[in-house]
């Protein structure tokens, strides 16, 4: 008999339980007796409708729409540096996260918007904390585009400059299939399944020259420098051109293979105890954990970091903004705010979980190598999510874990997921720069195309000498902090309506502490590095106890060697600065919020109990 | 038919699936799109506008001849469009 405790399987049938729990319980409680939502209540789909923006759409088809905006690389690349601590820690918060605070967060902010007649954070922000609160927000979100951007084209050229090259073809073959998608779509007019038909057949094609014509750069430790520099000008196209030519066909003709790709991942998992006999056996073999330090000296302690390091796929502020932006606008009776926000979530959660399973398969030597041995290199989570998902996958396909085919397609996947997002997000930088600066004397920033150079060469410049761990964090630190000041959004007006708090207050606290404290962390990381360094302290881990080793660890190649030692230090004090400028603006933010809550709280007090819907409540 | 007898049979029943599945997919891979394309055509709606009635407004675009002769197209839309210019709008519209 299989022994399937060995294998992922318990963990995932585990988390779908406790994700139905999550649903179906305590969801389902929250929103009689907190939101109490009312399907007979007019939603703003339909009293607002214009056929655009408002109109009224079904809970499936919303729901797909807000798994597709808000499922991306985050719950993929994230619990690799969860499993740092251990599995178990990385496996608990995606289960624990994501139940008593990823869904609220996400349903809640659609419910917020709905109640709010449709209006997004912006206008909400302002109503709740006033003119300088709504400037904070803005402000907050420009830096938090800029950190994205730079942790996306980071990982984007380091995609490229992996898997021996096989992943740059097929990139650009999917984006080529867009283009002409596009044109037959929209002007040659063509029908949408014979389209799909082509551009699927074109993304197959593609797929199969990668492995055959194999981009190398020959330039060593400078190549991720310059596949950042292409990433760069992909994306500025993808900004500056109409959607229906770039961006809309290209992401359309993306979603299939990235989500083909997680149905196999988590349909592989759910059957490892079936799988288990085959060589190599598909069984946990990384620890456990938990370690309440990173062993390797880099990352710092379980509290705060693992928290902010898995973002989406446990809680991410990005999806308040999706919420609130579109989906909420959308909604045609109050109660599909749960299977849409709530379950999208946790959906989102069961991807986090099969990114998991695909690092818990591998050997800890070839994730995190051996120190100081060049036979046993650290493989990192750029290798290691798409081994770890070929292996998984490769036995329901019936093919060889190793099939350059299988491994090009994972990887493929990877680079597909960040490039689509990241074209969104750059756009959206255009739009916020040109919100920004469109008059005064600063209004040349509002210009499309300055707009876009400034929001692509700054994360450029980031993406090519910051770690990519260390843009991780400051990432997942923003996003997080946003999600956090969300959920204080929300407890706000649940204050005014003096429905129950205590379901989203905790969690908000949580969050915003939490976060804050990740920056802390990070801001200390780097200005310990070069403090050590000034005064001359040896670097306690590895073989190497040069004190140059205390900023050199914090960049990347090609500057983490010794004749850049000033670099990067120029590199530490400025990551010190962008934390400082992160941690201040969203302290600020957290501030006026609870305010605002302390205020809400006194009028709701002197005010006739009602509830969340604004109704008598009910005895 | 009323629906409730349609919805007890095992026939509804399976197209209600099939039906869930495909707006799911559709979701998934299209909606986002075709929102973004409506939102297009929308601007081009307003511009449509400002240039048909935009001498009425005190905006002088082009001349009332031009404008009355557009009109009977434009009033269909009067309606609406006011909602839309008029909406409140925020960046944190545009996210997508």
């Amino acid at each position: 008999m299989v022994d399937f405790l060995q294998t992922p399987f318990l963990w995932v049938v585990v988390t779908i339980g406790l994700y139905a729990v999550a649903y179906w319980g305590y969801g389902k409680w929250i929103d009689r007796n907190v939101w109490r939502s009312n399907a007979k209540k007019t939603t703003p789909a339909h009293m607002y409708m214009d056929g655009v923006e408002y109109f009224p759409v079904s809970r499936y088809v919303l729901w797909g729409y807000q798994f597709k905006s808000v499922a991306a690389l985050g719950p993929i690349l994230g619990p690799f540096i969860g499993v740092t601590y251990g599995w178990l820690p990385a496996l608990l918060w995606i289960i624990g996260g994501n139940f008593f605070i990823g869904w609220l967060q996400d349903y809640g902010s659609m419910m917020l918007s709905v109640r709010k007649e449709g209006r997004s954070f912006g206008p909400i922000t302002y109503e709740f904390t006033g003119a300088r609160g709504r400037t904070n927000l803005l402000a907050f979100v420009l830096f938090y585009l800029v950190i994205i951007s730079a942790a996306f084209i980071a990982l984007i050229a380091t995609f490229w400059n992996s898997f021996k090259g096989t992943t740059f073809v097929p990139t650009v073959g999917i984006l080529l299939a867009g283009l002409l998608c596009g044109q037959l779509l929209y002007r040659v007019k063509m029908n949408v399944f014979a389209v799909t038909a082509i551009g699927l057949a074109l993304v197959a094609l593609s797929l199969y020259l990668g492995p055959i014509f194999r981009v190398v750069l020959p330039w060593g430790s400078w190549n991720v420098a310059v596949w950042a520099g292409v990433c760069v000008l992909i994306l500025y196209l993808a900004a500056v051109l109409p959607t229906p030519t770039f961006i809309q066909p290209t992401n359309y003709l993306a979603f299939y293979p990235a989500y083909a790709a997680i149905l196999l991942i988590l349909v592989g998992a759910l059957l490892t105890p079936f799988t288990l006999g085959s060589s190599p056996p598909v069984a946990i073999q990384l620890d456990m954990g938990p370690f309440l330090n990173d062993p390797q000296g880099i990352l710092g302690p379980i509290w705060p970091i693992l928290f902010v390091a898995i973002a989406c796929g446990a809680i991410s502020g990005w999806h308040s903004l999706v919420s609130s932006s579109s989906s909420a606008k959308q909604l045609d009776i109050e109660t599909d705010a749960l299977p849409v926000g709530g379950g999208a979530m946790l959906s989102e959660g069961l991807l986090a979980l099969a990114s998991l399973i695909a690092y818990m398969v591998l050997t800890k030597t070839f994730v995190f190598g051996v120190a100081g041995d060049p036979t046993n290199p650290a493989h990192g989570n750029i290798a290691s999510w798409p081994v770890g998902a070929a292996l998984l996958v490769s036995r329901i396909l019936g093919v060889s874990a190793t099939d350059v085919l299988l491994t090009t397609f994972f990887g493929l996947v990877l680079v597909i997921y960040a490039l689509t997002v990241q074209a969104l997000v750059t756009r959206f930088f255009r739009l916020v720069a040109a919100e920004t600066w469109s008059e005064g004397r600063f209004r040349v920033f509002g210009n499309k195309h300055v707009a876009t150079v400034v929001g692509l060469g700054v994360p450029w410049a980031f993406a090519v000498s910051g770690s990519w761990w260390a843009l991780w964090l400051y990432f997942g630190g923003a996003n997080q902090l946003l999600a956090g000041l969300a959920i204080m959004l929300i407890t706000i007006h649940l204050a005014k309506m003096r429905a129950p708090t205590k379901f989203s207050l905790i969690p908000g606290v949580f969050m915003v502490v939490t976060t804050l404290a990740a920056l802390a962390w990070q801001i200390y990381t780097f200005a310990n590095s070069a403090i050590q360094y000034l005064g001359n302290v040896q670097y306690p881990f590895g073989a190497n106890h040069d004190p140059s080793q205390w900023v050199l660890t914090n960049v990347r190649p090609p500057i983490n060697v010794k004749d850049y030692v000033w670099l990067a230090l120029g590199i530490n004090g400025v990551f010190v600065l962008v934390g400082l400028i992160l941690f201040l603006v969203g302290l600020s933010m957290a501030i006026r919020l609870f305010q605002s809550y302390r205020s809400s709280m006194t009028e709701a007090r002197a005010r006739a109990p009602t509830a969340a819907d604004g109704g008598t409540r009910e005895k | 038919m009323p629906e409730t007898k349609e919805a007890a049979t095992p026939k509804s029943r399976g197209r209600r699936v099939k039906d869930a599945a495909k707006g799911v997919l559709y979701g998934m891979a299209a909606h986002g799109h075709v929102t973004a394309a409506l939102r297009t055509r929308m601007y081009l709606e307003h511009l449509f506008m400002f240039i048909t009635l935009g001498d009425m407004l005190g905006v002088p675009v082009i001349p009332p001849y031009y404008s009355l002769k557009i009109l009977p197209y434009a009033v269909p839309n009067i309606k609406s469009w006011k909602q839309r210019v008029f909406r409140e709008r925020d960046f944190t519209d545009q996210v997508f």
